[in-house]
């Protein structure tokens, strides 16, 4: 678990470090996540988890000296975009039709 | 102990400010102050991204993340005027304490893997190394390698588009 | 000395040149000249009365801000309400870090680089900016518990994203033609060759239609007169900043007057050659002395252009702005990404 590759200046902040963060990030999102009423909060508990786990792949980039991690990171984001335009779409979808984005009270489908 | 060096000093402020306002965006009760909380987190995180040398991911991290689609989500919470959220009863409070205890619990199994987790081997050897002229990299990458994903992601990126515009038309019946 | 120390002192002091140039040279003067160019234009004299042809204008008006009382409206978002101004304000003030204001300065025994921060991702991190200074519109408009504050708020900042999609995509144009990221490459880029055999290698001249393209989105950008309608008079009482007093709405003005520079430099510098003239020296102290001049005086012109216009044109309606910067706009910044590869890949360029 070293941050170093041949040729390359080592890593000043040890990865171990990186990852803690991310992983701490990640279940910050989701005790957000979990624990919101609002829609809107849960969504964006869910965009830190993703970004949460941006930072981890990045880390295993720089680790491995391996562009794909930037690649897939690159995607994330603009699947994110994608994904939060549609999303927003249906929850004010969801608003005008029940005049709530609290999902305790969209509860349709429950016995 | 790592030696303190300037990386160092900016990695702690970037991790304090980055989960200090993660905390508070899951706390905070307006959706508005949540949404800028996780500006502050994207700014954090932008700087690790620096660190890591993809600088290039960082900005995009600001101009994308933080630029557009956190002020979309700003302009959600406008338009269906969520600013003071109802008064939350707790009217479960087990279920808040099972949740918090899970989302520990994970963290925890996560961040204990990902310590211990070895350095693979016997992997495909990586593509380039990055920290020197990354960008033309990328791009070069985008147009070889990654150039199934590329165009699928833009015909993605139309599909939401014209879904997002379908999804929140008014019907006038 | 060591190279950090060495390193930072070189920042602090071009961070120091440049603040002070804009923040103490310019922008009195800006707020002066603004006021005396509309009256030229409009037949009248214009500030007079505050020291010699009422120069010391701008000194009069901040001590006014300061002097006002500071309101914050009774239901409003208190700290939001106070953030706002500034969260305009930081992007606009760290924007110059990445502009080129001149070649090179052999001082202290060293070729010092004119430009704060040469990073690699250059003009992406001027947009960044831009679209993070989004946030302090629509807060300003939002934590107003204003309805004409939140409508000009909303609209300014529907605005700023909309022209943002042009005005990238012009500006990629030219980093096509220099081939990076970085504006130090591109003024260089624009310095170093010749467009048809006599011309400069300007991208105003290679490219025209994206200059004018990114002309008019950096007006949409900068909310001046014709798309100024989120904080005009008569619309919207004053848009976004309504429920602003003293200090804070000084504040909003100096974030506008800021950007007004900052789009100014960014024109020069992408499609008018930034620092360099053709026929004037660049190597060697008095060549850089002389592109810092060169780059200012431009940055000047495009500041009178600027009031020009503003002074000139009547407003757009809102929806007349919003179909410009989407059904016009967008599709010709397309088209000129067309026309630059084209004339790349035919060697013209």
């Amino acid at each position: 678990m070293t941050g170093t590759l041949p040729g390359v200046a080592p890593m000043a902040v040890p990865p171990a470090a990186y990852l803690v963060v991310g992983t701490l990030l990640f279940a910050i999102g989701l005790a957000g996540a979990l624990l919101k009423r609002n829609a809107l909060s849960i969504f964006l508990s869910i965009e830190l988890m993703m970004n949460a786990v941006n930072l981890l792949f990045l880390t295993y980039a720089r680790m491995r000296g391996d562009m794909a991690g930037q690649m897939i990171v690159f995607f994330v984001i603009a699947i994110a975009a994608a994904e939060a335009s549609v999303g927003l779409a249906i929850f004010v979808a969801l608003f005008r039709a029940r005049r709530t984005v609290d999902v305790d009270k969209i509860a349709l489908l429950k016995w | 102990m790592p030696a303190l060096s300037g990386d160092l000093v900016v990695f702690t402020i970037a991790s304090l400010l980055a989960i200090g306002f993660a905390l508070a965006m899951v706390v905070q009760k307006a959706p508005v102050r949540s949404v800028l909380s996780l500006v502050v987190t994207f700014f954090g995180l932008a700087i690790f991204s620096i660190q890591l040398a993809a600088p290039f991911v960082a900005v995009l991290q600001v101009f994308v993340y933080a630029g557009a689609i956190l002020v979309l989500f700003l302009f959600v919470i406008m338009l269906l005027n969520l600013g003071q959220e109802a008064a939350e009863e707790d009217r479960r409070p087990l279920q808040k304490w099972l949740g918090l205890v899970a989302a520990l619990a994970l963290g925890g199994v996560l961040s204990g893997a990902a310590l211990r987790a070895p350095t693979p081997k016997g992997m495909r050897p990586p593509a380039v190394v990055p920290l020197a002229d990354e960008i033309p990299t990328i791009g070069r990458l985008l147009f070889s390698d990654y150039l199934l994903a590329f165009e699928a992601l833009s015909f993605l990126l139309l599909v939401a588009a014209v879904g997002a515009l379908l999804l929140s038309k008014r019907r006038f019946e | 000395m060591s190279p950090t120390l060495s390193a930072a002192l070189e920042g602090a002091g071009k961070i120091a040149f440049v603040w002070g140039v804009v923040l103490a040279a310019m922008l009195p003067n800006l707020i002066w000249m603004e006021r005396r160019v509309a009256g030229l234009i409009q037949d009248r004299p214009g500030p007079n009365r505050v020291g010699p042809f009422g120069l010391l204008q701008a000194f009069a008006d901040v001590l006014k801000m300061f002097m006002k009382e500071d309101v914050v409206p009774l239901y409003a978002d208190r700290v939001l309400h106070t953030l706002a101004p500034f969260i305009l304000l930081v992007p606009s003030l760290t924007t110059f870090a990445v502009i080129p204001f001149g070649s090179k300065v052999p001082l202290f025994g060293r070729e010092i680089p004119l430009v704060i921060a040469d990073v690699n991702i250059g003009i992406l991190y001027v947009f960044a900016l831009a679209s993070v200074g989004v946030y302090g519109l629509v807060l300003a408009g939002w934590a107003s518990n204003n309805k004409f504050a939140l409508m000009g708020g909303i609209r300014s900042s529907a605005q700023v994203i909309s022209y943002e999609l042009s005005m990238g995509l012009a500006a990629i144009a030219t980093l096509m033609a220099a081939g990076s990221l970085r504006l130090v490459r591109v003024v260089e880029y624009q310095a170093g060759g010749t467009f048809l055999g006599f011309l400069p290698r300007w991208n105003c001249l290679t490219q025209p239609l994206g200059c004018v393209i990114f002309i008019v989105a950096a007006f949409a950008e900068t909310n001046r007169v014709p798309f100024d309608l989120p904080e005009a008079e008569a619309e919207l009482v004053a848009g976004y900043h309504t429920e602003y007093s003293g200090f804070r709405f000084g504040a909003f003005f100096m974030a506008e007057y800021l950007n007004l520079v900052a789009s100014s430099m960014m024109m020069a510098t992408l499609y008018f050659g930034g620092w360099s003239l053709p026929f004037l020296p660049s190597s060697g102290l008095l060549g850089g002395l002389l592109s810092i001049a060169v780059f200012f005086a431009k940055t000047m012109f495009f500041v009178f252009l600027f009031m020009w216009v503003r002074w000139t044109l009547p407003r757009f309606r809102f929806d007349q702005l919003m179909d410009l910067g989407w059904k016009a706009l967008l599709p010709l910044s397309l088209l000129n990404l067309l026309w630059t590869g084209a004339l790349i890949l035919l060697k013209v360029i």
